[in-house]
This record gives structure tokens, sequence and C-alpha cells, in this order.
């Protein structure tokens, strides 16, 4: 009723800042409208975690502790956060946009007749709901929309917002949970896991973006090591993850990823909509391509008109002087 | 095994598109199958070709979106049902109400859903659906195989990919990314065009329309901030490319 609950995500036993983001957004929400801040947590290790969102400022973190919240499984964490739904009667239930969040967010609006907004870019609360902006039409355009109802579910784009300390002394409330195996249904029978995924995309400063300019191995290789001087994670178009040159999860538009990166060097990427819609807000873009009319120059910072093989080995070899200066 | 492939009408978002006083005008004749629920159609059609069974597609939307339920038969869909509405702000609670009453009294192995429509990107009717009829689900399905009676997902994660075990009855929601649609080729429009097709309102199953209260709304649309185009640098490939280089330190601060 008083509330907004923030849903944190955890990944590999980290949370993802995107998550934090919307924290922050909703501790402001909160203030403005006299309700309480407060985060869910829901993990194996979910005690553990709750101290790293007190930076944050919310009054209370909920959590949700289980094994059965190792992998990601969409029955058990549904049960978790509809059942800390019923509990806490949130006014606004809030996500960072990630696949996992995706996974139950319609399942959740239905199982608590909740109306929701998935995706936002921008939100804040009305008197009725929620109301705020999502980029539709594969990020061409943006819809301004709202909800109305108590509660509303809601998921936001990361880097949406900007993290915002404010450290409170929250209390900590375990909740119950119990699921049977009867009610999971699904089985998980084995995770694959890029090799070399180590950068969570969706939360890198810096991504070096691959498409299908990049042809051959020698073109990796300089993906590669443009990706190792700026420390920066690795994406590909969807036509390399398509062919298998790059792992799928390192796919960055519609279908795929939606990044916003401080700086994202789209190298041999030609800037069709279904890729322009996972990072054109990316604060700083710069492309290597070498057709001078691609559509990618047309939101570029810094367009390199020229082959990648004979841009990149020079452009590499500068910034490693820059740094080491 | 019985597979009920949900698909939806949308604009091509490829087409251009203009906003006038808040309001969206898009080109109407191009309106095509929603390339998500065309990989969910073909993915179907692989596994019943491959496994024996049938594949039946099911709409919700006006009557002249039925050339896009023709499509789906023509690439080899058995049968059809319109569900036939001409309400346009549909939110995906209500397209997921409809079919959920569509499906209460019906027989069936697996649903398989697009994972979002490519207009709205709202990814919610699917898994909408499948609480209400209380069936356990997979999201983003990016391939699918069939054993003992259950469907294998690989669904993409955040970081990786995971294989579940979908016992049937289920619900699964497919990516794009798990292969490429076939286009119908003659024979396959001919036939369509005999295939069975049902015809029914939202009344026939027990929906007013016209009462339905949305609980999401589109307010309106705008223009996305324009990025101011930047520098565009041509020549030599090792000049411009150290140039760009010291940009970035210099004016950016990204090195």
């Amino acid at each position: 009723m008083n509330t907004i609950l923030t849903y944190i995500s955890v990944s590999d036993g980290k949370i993802k800042r995107s998550s934090l983001e919307v924290l922050s957004k909703c501790r402001l929400e909160a203030e403005k409208n006299g309700l309480k801040t407060a985060a869910l947590i829901v993990d194996e290790n979910a005690s553990s975690l709750a101290e790293k969102v007190r930076p944050y400022g919310p009054s209370e973190v909920y959590i949700v502790e289980g094994s059965e919240f190792k992998n990601h499984l969409n029955s058990p964490v549904l049960k978790a956060v509809s059942g800390a739904m019923n509990t806490i009667q949130p006014k606004v239930m809030a996500f960072a946009s990630t696949e996992n969040s995706k996974d139950i967010l319609g399942a959740l609006a239905a199982n608590q007749n909740a109306p929701a907004l998935p995706d936002m870019s921008e939100f804040e609360l009305t008197d009725k709901g929620v109301k705020g902006k999502r980029p539709v039409m594969a990020a061409k355009i943006i819809s301004r929309v709202e909800a109305v109802g108590d509660p509303v579910i809601i998921s936001v784009r990361s880097g949406s917002y900007d993290l915002i300390e404010s450290p409170s002394e929250p209390q900590i409330k375990k909740l119950d949970f119990t699921v049977t195996e009867k009610e999971i249904k699904t089985t998980i029978r084995e995770i694959l896991t890029a090799a070399g995924d180590k950068v969570d995309l969706s939360e890198a400063q810096t991504i070096v973006a691959a498409g299908r300019g990049v042809r051959d191995e020698e073109g990796r290789k300089l993906i590669d090591e443009l990706a190792t001087v700026l420390n920066a994670g690795i994406g590909a178009s969807r036509a390399l993850t398509e062919s298998g040159v790059y792992d799928p999860s390192l796919q960055i538009g519609q279908t795929g990823k939606v990044v916003s990166p401080q700086l994202y060097i789209a190298v041999g990427i030609s800037g069709a909509i279904q890729h322009t819609a996972g990072m054109a807000n990316s604060k700083v873009i710069v492309a290597v391509n070498k057709d001078p009319d691609a559509p990618i120059f047309d939101i570029t910072d810094y367009g390199i008109v020229g082959d990648l093989y004979k841009v990149l080995p020079p452009f590499i070899e500068e910034l490693k002087k820059l740094k080491s200066n | 095994m019985k597979f009920y492939v949900c698909i939806k009408q949308v604009p091509d978002v490829n087409a251009p598109l203009q906003i006038r006083d808040g309001e969206l005008l898009q080109d109407r004749d191009r309106m095509i199958l929603n390339a998500y629920d065309a990989s969910a159609v073909e993915e179907s059609l692989v596994l019943t070709e491959e496994h024996g069974g049938k594949v039946e597609v099911v709409m919700v939307g006006p009557d002249k979106a039925r050339e896009t339920l023709r499509k789906a038969l023509a690439m080899g869909a058995d049968n059809g049902t319109m569900i036939l509405t001409d309400r346009p702000d549909l939110d995906s609670t209500a397209y997921s109400r409809i079919l959920a009453a569509f499906f209460k009294d019906k027989d069936y192995d697996f649903i398989c859903c697009g994972k979002q429509a490519q207009d709205t990107d709202a990814g919610l009717t699917g898994s909408m659906l499948a609480e209400q009829l209380e069936l356990p689900y997979v999201s983003n399905a990016v391939g699918l195989n069939y054993e003992n009676e259950k469907l294998i997902v690989r669904r993409q994660g955040d970081a990786g990919q995971e294989i579940i075990e979908l016992p049937s009855p289920g619900l699964v929601t497919c990516s794009n990314d798990m292969n490429e649609p076939r286009i119908p080729n003659l024979k396959g429009i001919m036939q369509s065009k005999k295939k069975p097709v049902d015809s029914i309102t939202p009344e026939d199953l027990g929906i007013d329309i016209g009462s339905i209260e949305l609980s999401t709304n589109i307010l309106g649309f705008e223009e996305m901030p324009e990025r101011e185009t930047g520098k565009k640098f041509e020549g030599d490939p090792d000049e411009i490319a150290r140039e760009v280089a010291r940009l970035l330190d210099q004016e950016a601060g990204l090195v």
C-alpha cells in the first residue's frame, strides 16, 4: 500500500547494477510521494547480499532464500515474488529489465491481477498508478504510456537512471518460502555458459561490437585486441551470432541485449534498426565501416570510413600509446 | 502431438512512420505476421513434421488481418481460428484473457507464442496466458526438441543458455533466433485457401469486448531524441584511426 518495492537482480552471486539504478529512482519517487522504499532479494545467498543494497537507501530489505534459486527457473521465482507482493502489498513493484525479469513479468502481472509496463526508459508515480515512456517499433519512436492500478508492475531499461547513494539502516526481513517439486514442473537439464563471457554486456562501461564486416579469424583477433585495450565487453550483431561466430548471449539489438555503455564501438556493423534498437542509447558511439553511407553513421559521434582491417591496427596502437602515457 | 500457435498481425517496423500531434501514422498496407510468431509457426511445423501431429494457429484481430492467418496456413499449419475484434487498443492483459478463454476447453500438448510483438516489444502476453491456464512455460526459446513427450527447450538467459525440460501441456515463447521461417510456396498458398478457418468473436468465448476496461493505455507517441550527428572521418586509414583515438582521449576522456 505504502511501499515501492524494487526487485534486486542477482547474477553469479553479484547484484546487477541496473537493479540498483532502479532502486535509486524508486527511492526518489518514494520520497516525493511519501512512500517507503524497500528492496526484495530472491537468491540462494540472499542474506549475504542485503548489505550491498544499503547504500541506496531502502528502509526495508526483504529476503527470500533457498537452493531453488541457484539457477534461474521461472516457477520458484514467480512464487517467491508473488508471495512477497501478497505480504508487502507494494504500490509499485519495479524490476530492472533483464532476460530473467522478462521471463516472469507477464505471469506475475496475471497472478497479481496487476497492470504491467515493461522496458520503461522513464517512469513516475501518478495518483492512479504509474506513467512514463517506453521505446517501441524497434526503438524508432517513444510511446507515452500509463498504468492504472494498485499495484503496478514495471521493468526499467538499464542505463535509464543514475545510481544515487543515500545510505540507510534498513530492517532485514526474511520471508518464508517453500516450493515443492510438483509445483516447479519444469527441470533444468543443463546450463551452457558461453566461453569467455566474463563481462556482463548490460552492465559494461565500454563495448566493442562486431558485425558482418568482421569476416575471419584475423578480424576476430582485432576485436579481441581492441576490447582488451579498452577493458571492454564484446558484443555482436545478429549476423555474427546466427552464423555461430559469436555466442548468442553476446547479441545486441531488438532480439538480444539492450545496452547503454559510456562508449560503444561498432566495427563492421551497418546499423540496421534491429541492431540500433539495442545500442542507440550509448553515450558515445564510434563506428568503423567501409561504406560511407552505412546508416550507423547517422548516430555516431565519431565515424571512421574505412576498411576495418586497415583502421583497427593503428587505432589499437594509438590507444595503447595514449593509455601508457 | 498437438500444437497451437498464437499469432498477431503487426505493422512492419521497417516501414516509414510519422508522428503527428502525438498520433502514430503508419502505412496500414504494410501489416505483416509478427516475426517472432513466424518463428513459432516454423518450429511447430518442423517438430510435427518430424514427430507427427497437428498445428493450429489462432489470432485475435480485425477481419482484414485474415491474410496474416492465411500466411501461417500457407506455411503449413493445418487450420486456424480467427477471434474477431475491431477494438484497436487491446493491451497484453486483454489479449491474454481472450486467448485464455479460447484455450479453456481445448486439448493440446503445447502452446507456442512469439516472445514479443515486434511493434510494442512488450513480451507479456505469453507468460500471462500460461499463468491464467496454470501451465508451466519457458520464455525466449532459441531451440526446441521433442523427447519422451517433453519439449526440450534451449532458452537464452542473461548469461548463458539453459536447457529446460517442459512437460505437456506447456507453453513456450519463441525468439526469432531459432530458425528461418519458410516462405510459403505456390502449393502452400493454394492449399491454404481450402484449409478450415473458424471465425468466432470474444463474445462467443464469454468476453464482452466493449466493456473491457484497460489498465494500461498509450497516451501518445513522440520522436526519439535525435542524436547530434558527429564527425565523419575519411582518408588515410592510419591517420584517421589515430586521430579518432586521440579525440576519444581528449574530447571524450574515454581512454
